[in-house]
């Protein structure tokens, strides 16, 4: 009874497991394609990897010979500079709205998350234009500015901040601290799990951003990975080996802090999904 | 003694009142990055969606000229127009059920006994966080016609005239609403499986004891307890079904034959292909008041199947 139990346990789990393979799949193929050689690509029968002839040129070529270094040093000088901003901000207004208060800043905030569901697509067609007007377009700032502002991470902070124990804060008001430095001192240092939450969130997001590099950006030593890859794309056509090897290269900084941080990341999804 | 007293409480008193008014004050100082901000790329930009709607736009002369609403009426009579709303609703109907279903699904499976949570978990999560332009690529070169990996198993699997994906009319955008589905579907999996570890054990045990099913412990317990999670994830993904771009622009450019044009990549060719800008910003603020019909639908209907506790 007991071992039977155990079988069928154990089947299942091996069931998931498969359909957990079967998900992914294609970054499998991705994975394996990107060490071969291109005539071993559509090659039959397939050969998960070719253990004795690994081709690894497929990456010293894109890490040697492209752009891809400098696309890689862009997307983390926009995203470092930009989640950066946006913590500055959010954690401020968060604890305006949230703690400090002040006249009409519940219905202002109203007003914020009234706002959240517009498309962002829409938004950017004037940015484009007023962009344009000041000289921005082709810089790195037209993709960090827009990414600095942003309703969901002001509403996740002012969260965090409703329920924040005012004794703390007093008590350090009566060792003399004034507002902005009990606030560096006392809320910033408690602030930071929901900070880390909303800096993870906001890394994987911007990461990803590809409209805004294709509307802003055109000289290709400016280009972002996503925009980046896909010029490769039309560049490289049949070259289908380099193609995977470059993907896995532009996969391999999210995945490797996913892998990190990746507690702190489900956590992180779980509570912007949490509506206050 | 009692006069000291009250002196005291009125000092107190003063006292907190200057405080909470250092603190209104510094609060509206804290507030003004996010003010400005917010008026900067969030107000303003509509405002200027809406009139830009309305003017024609010399963007070489930089010259505006007032059109009223000429370009919602060119808009209204635009077939693709009514072609890019048409594919947007086709999208979302593949794209909304099969994303929440699927999600759901792998929820249930991570919820349950089993060995190597962890590890499934991560392969369900794993499409959504990484990059989405990489994945596209590798879609593109997966689902090729002739030479990619599905269709060459399908062939030697006897299948003579295997699907054409991305080249074919009727396969093209339902493919492009799986490959959302399973990007996306790892958020929604991870929403799913925080709910139903809040439900509580004690709710299973005392319908068992009443003789209940799976299916029915699953109808009357953990569907109506994850319900406000289920109506959160509903709206998130209609929304996000609405705007969805990444895999028109990379895989199919809208084509074949306009079968993927969906409303974000119509304002997107119209504004930066053909510079018009105007016609870009009517379809836009049809696509805000899309969006805002969806949020409205969803809301009154919440009340007939939410259930909160």
């Amino acid at each position: 009874m007991l071992l039977s139990q155990n079988v069928k346990y154990t089947i299942r789990s091996i069931a998931y497991l498969l359909i957990g393979l079967v998900f992914i799949t294609p970054l499998l193929w991705m994975v394996s394609t990107s060490f071969k050689y291109e005539n071993q690509v559509f090659e039959r029968p397939f050969v998960f990897v070719h253990w004795d002839q690994m081709n690894w040129a497929n990456y010293k070529h894109i890490l040697m010979d492209t752009a891809f270094p400098t696309w890689l040093w862009n997307s983390v000088f926009v995203v470092i500079i930009s989640v950066a901003l946006r913590l500055l901000l959010s954690a401020l207004a968060g604890y305006a709205f949230g703690f400090l208060k002040f006249r009409y800043s519940d219905t202002i905030f109203l007003f914020f998350l009234t706002t959240m569901f517009i498309p962002y697509q829409l938004t950017l067609l004037p940015q484009f234009i007023s962009f344009r007007f000041i000289n921005l377009l082709d810089t790195h700032w037209a993709l960090i500015i827009p990414n600095i502002v942003d309703i969901l991470s002001i509403f996740l902070m002012r969260q965090f901040f409703l329920s924040f124990p005012k004794e703390l804060v007093h008590a350090a008001y009566i060792e003399g601290s004034g507002i902005f430095r009990s606030f560096m001192k006392v809320a910033l240092p408690l602030a930071r799990t929901p900070l880390l939450t909303l800096g993870l969130l906001s890394f994987f997001m911007i990461w990803d951003q590809y409209y805004q590099p294709l509307i802003f950006l055109h000289s290709k030593e400016m280009y972002t990975i996503p925009i980046g890859l896909q010029s490769f794309q039309t560049q490289f056509g049949k070259q289908y080996a380099l193609q995977m090897a470059l993907a896995c290269l532009a996969i391999i900084p999210v995945l490797a802090v996913f892998l990190a941080l990746q507690k702190q990341f489900i956590e992180s999804i779980v509570s912007s999904g949490l509506k206050g | 003694m009692e006069a000291v007293l009250k002196d005291k409480q009125k000092k107190k008193k003063s006292k907190s009142y200057s405080l909470e008014k250092l603190e209104q004050r510094a609060g509206l100082l804290f507030a003004t990055p996010a003010l400005i901000g917010f008026l900067l790329f969030v107000l303003i930009p509509m405002i200027c969606v809406f009139l830009l709607s309305l003017f024609k736009v010399d963007l070489m002369s930089n010259t505006f000229e007032f059109k009223q609403f000429t370009y919602y009426e060119k808009m209204l009579h635009d077939s693709d127009f009514w072609k890019s709303v048409r594919n947007t609703l086709v999208y979302m109907v593949i794209y909304v059920p099969l994303t929440l279903v699927l999600g759901l699904g792998m929820a249930l499976i991570l919820n349950s006994k089993m060995r190597a949570r962890g590890v499934v978990r991560t392969f369900f999560i794993i499409p959504y966080i990484t990059t989405y332009v990489a994945t596209l690529v590798v879609w593109n070169v997966f689902l090729h016609p002739t030479e990619g990996p599905v269709n060459t198993l399908l062939m030697s699997l006897g299948v003579n005239n295997p699907p054409q994906y991305m080249v074919d009319v009727d396969w093209a955008l339902p493919m492009l609403a799986i490959i959302g589905s399973w990007k996306d579907v790892g958020y929604h999996c991870i929403l799913f499986l925080a709910a139903l570890q809040g439900v509580s054990k004690d709710y299973y045990e005392a319908s068992s004891i009443d003789g209940a099913n799976r299916f029915q412990r699953f109808k009357h317990i953990t569907f109506p307890l994850i319900s406000p999670t289920s109506f959160f994830l509903l709206l998130i993904t209609m929304i996000g079904g609405l705007q969805a771009f990444y895999q028109m622009a990379l895989l199919t450019k809208g084509g074949p034959a306009f079968s993927t044009t969906t409303m974000t990549y119509h304002i997107y060719r119209s504004a930066f292909e053909y510079y018009n800008f105007s016609y870009a910003s009517a379809v836009g603020m049809f696509l805000f008041l899309l969006t805002l019909v969806f949020i409205m639908i969803n809301w009154f209907a919440q009340k007939k199947w939410v259930f909160y506790q």
